[in-house]
């Protein structure tokens, strides 16, 4: 008993060496996103909720009854969470088969789709989008293709909301497909032979055995697609219609064309409590598998 | 309760052939142990008869009806994985009755089966646990009810029991042999581990490279074991390099009797069980002086290490009663072996028991 009530100082000693060290190794992280996003964020909704009036100021909600009572605001909204809704929905019937493929498959075909499909990734936006606009623009690639064949009434889909859905969806595959192949790769093999064995075929097998093993997995890809796409700019901005605009584009022309900080300031208070509420998904789905892990 | 033939199957992977024209019958009600060490193939036989693996050539017939173009799904077989068996999402209940709902069974029968398959394991009362809240031989014996419920015509078992420990993995053989009995259930039982397989099965057919080596009685495996894989893969064995000269079997300095047939060779391997090598008082004719370089208790019998002079170390079995201390002196007369010569079927020979006295 003595040995342990006069256990050595030095192990309290290191303890507080250790907690010390990772206090400044969490510190400069911590101290970047306090100074640059919190503290603005917060002075910025502070601002969306003071009204000044005769020099005084005083909480008010009069910035946001004007943000959904202005038409333009409200179908610029409407049309942005539209585009994220299909677009999502396009990336998870294009991914899932790429995934399940990816995950069964192998051989050389398999290598040669797994590059493709990560290729997107090596493609800033910006030269995706002249390219896009050179393939799909009118006279570009597919309208010259389609001609040959006697296709004459090919209508682009450029400067149109489905340019942005194409944009989007190219985008987002290779970070979806990489998120959902890992998860399919936790589900050991047995696990769906013995569902074939049982009697299950492919279609009850993915319904039954595969989805609910990977809810984890897709709820991470939609809530991080859904935060890149929500903010995004560059695609809609160069692919999308002049209106309606989604978020970022809105943001961004109320901003810099309009000179109307404080509209824009409100526009993206709203984009960011949108966007807040989706991390909060993402935080919780991860946090969840932490503690699975750890009670393994 | 069923049949199975299989005819001349052969698996290829590659330039690899992992089964190579297997061809045996399981009869009905029977429980057939494959063995064999790790790559000999006996999974990927397993895996054509569950279905998983298309064989490259050869048949496979239940009740006389071919199999082989069915997938598993539609296969009147079961099967029972090593690990990682249970959908980890399902309670034991729902497990159970996956495969009863696809069948389109009412609420009710899936109900009375669900629970006579439980009860038949030892678990009832488990329904609403999930896996992660079950131990290792509980989620194998889940497995084994869920294999079960369906009523198949042959139960096929992967090493279910590998990743268990050992006096769980004995607990749970018992078990299964008493299961199988009772459903008078045709099994093919799968493992690497010779003493499950002796203990199970009815037949073992032992592998080794692809190629069936032997299909017999466990009794029969262990005493006439058909070819040198078989003779050194099962049980303990003593493998002595000989040569035979004009009708003369020579080991080293010594010359024991041959049997007639015997063609002169330097490539003649004896093999000896530990059982089969007798102390005998000194002086006993044909007796080999040995000298005992360690003992090992193993409880109700004593292995001892003993060096003779010109044939090298040999594993000798004694019982209990025997004082053997090691640096003594004994002297050895092999009373039973087999001669091993050109693949050909092993030679018996076996001392008369006159020669002992």
């Amino acid at each position: 008993m003595t040995t342990l009530q006069t256990s050595p100082p030095s192990s309290a000693w290191s303890r507080w060496r250790g907690a010390i060290l990772a206090y400044v190794l969490v510190a400069p992280p911590l101290l970047l996103m306090v100074l640059l996003i919190f503290i603005p964020a917060l002075q910025s909704i502070v601002r969306t909720l003071t009204i000044d009036v005769e020099g005084q100021s005083g909480f008010s909600f009069s910035r946001y009854v004007a943000f959904f009572n202005d038409p333009i605001s409200v179908s610029n909204l409407v049309f942005t969470f539209q585009i994220v809704f299909l677009t999502l929905i396009i990336i998870f019937i294009v991914c899932f088969p790429l995934a399940i493929y990816l995950r069964f498959a192998q051989g050389r075909i398999a290598a040669a789709v797994q590059i493709l499909v990560l290729f997107p990734l090596f493609v800033p936006g910006i030269i995706l989008c002249y390219a896009l606009i050179r393939f799909l623009g009118t006279r570009g690639t597919l309208d010259t293709v389609l001609s040959i064949f006697g296709v004459t009434e090919y209508r682009t889909p450029y400067l149109k909301p489905d340019a942005i859905i194409i944009g989007l969806v190219w985008e987002s595959i290779p970070f979806t497909v990489l998120v959902l192949t890992a998860g399919l790769r936790q589900i050991s093999d047995s696990l769906i032979e013995s569902a074939r064995d049982v009697g299950a075929g492919d279609w009850t097998i993915f319904r039954r055995i595969i989805l609910p093993l990977i809810t984890r997995p897709v709820l991470i890809a939609f809530s991080l697609n859904f935060l890149g796409i929500f903010g995004s700019y560059t695609v809609p901005y160069l692919l999308g219609p002049a209106a309606p605009q989604m978020m970022g584009v809105f943001m961004q022309q109320t901003f810099g064309q309009y000179r109307r900080p404080d509209d824009a300031e409100t526009q993206a208070v709203i984009t960011f409590l949108i966007c807040s509420l989706v991390g909060l998904l993402y935080v919780r789905t991860v946090a969840s598998q932490r503690i699975q892990q750890e009670d393994e | 309760m069923a049949r199975l033939d299989i005819i001349h199957l052969t698996k290829q992977f590659g330039n690899v052939l992992a089964v190579n024209d297997a061809g045996f019958t399981v009869q009905d009600s029977e429980f057939m142990c494959i063995l064999g060490p790790s790559g000999c193939g006996k999974s990927t036989l397993l895996r054509m008869i569950a279905g998983f693996e298309a064989p490259t050539s050869g048949d496979m017939q239940i009740d006389g009806e071919s199999v082989t173009a069915l997938p598993p799904n539609k296969r009147p077989t079961a099967m029972v994985f090593q690990k990682y068996t249970l959908w980890p999402h399902m309670t034991v209940y729902e497990n159970i009755a996956f495969g009863l709902g696809l069948r389109g069974l009412s609420r009710a029968v899936i109900d009375q089966k669900v629970h006579d398959s439980l009860a038949l394991v030892s678990l009832s009362g488990y329904e609403t646990r999930y896996p992660a809240q079950l131990s290792g031989g509980q989620q194998q014996r889940v497995a084994l009810a869920r294999a079960i419920v369906l009523e198949p015509k042959i139960l096929l078992l992967d090493e279910p029991f590998s990743s268990l420990d050992a006096i769980l993995r004995v607990r749970l053989r018992e078990e299964l042999k008493r299961i199988q009995r009772r459903l008078k259930i045709t099994a093919i039982f799968v493992t690497h581990d010779q003493e499950e397989a002796l203990s199970l099965a009815d037949r073992i057919a032992v592998m080794s490279g692809g190629q069936i080596e032997q299909i017999d009685h466990p009794s029969t495996i262990y005493a006439n074991p058909q070819t040198l894989f078989v003779a050194d893969f099962i049980g303990a064995m003593n493998l002595l390099k000989a040569s035979a000269q004009d009708g003369v079997l020579r080991l080293g300095g010594k010359q024991l009797t041959a049997p007639n047939g015997i063609q002169s060779s330097d490539k003649i391997t004896i093999a000896l069980r530990p059982e089969d090598l007798m102390i005998v008082p000194d002086g006993t004719p044909d007796a080999w002086k040995a000298q005992v370089d360690q003992v090992m208790d193993l409880g109700h019998y004593r292995k001892i290490l003993v060096d003779v002079p010109d044939v090298g170390e040999l594993k000798v079995y004694v019982t209990k009663s025997m004082t053997v201390n090691e640096g003594d002196r004994v002297s050895l007369l092999p009373i039973r072996y087999l001669i091993y010569q050109n693949d050909a079927a092993p030679i018996e020979v076996n001392r008369p028991a006159a020669a002992l006295t």
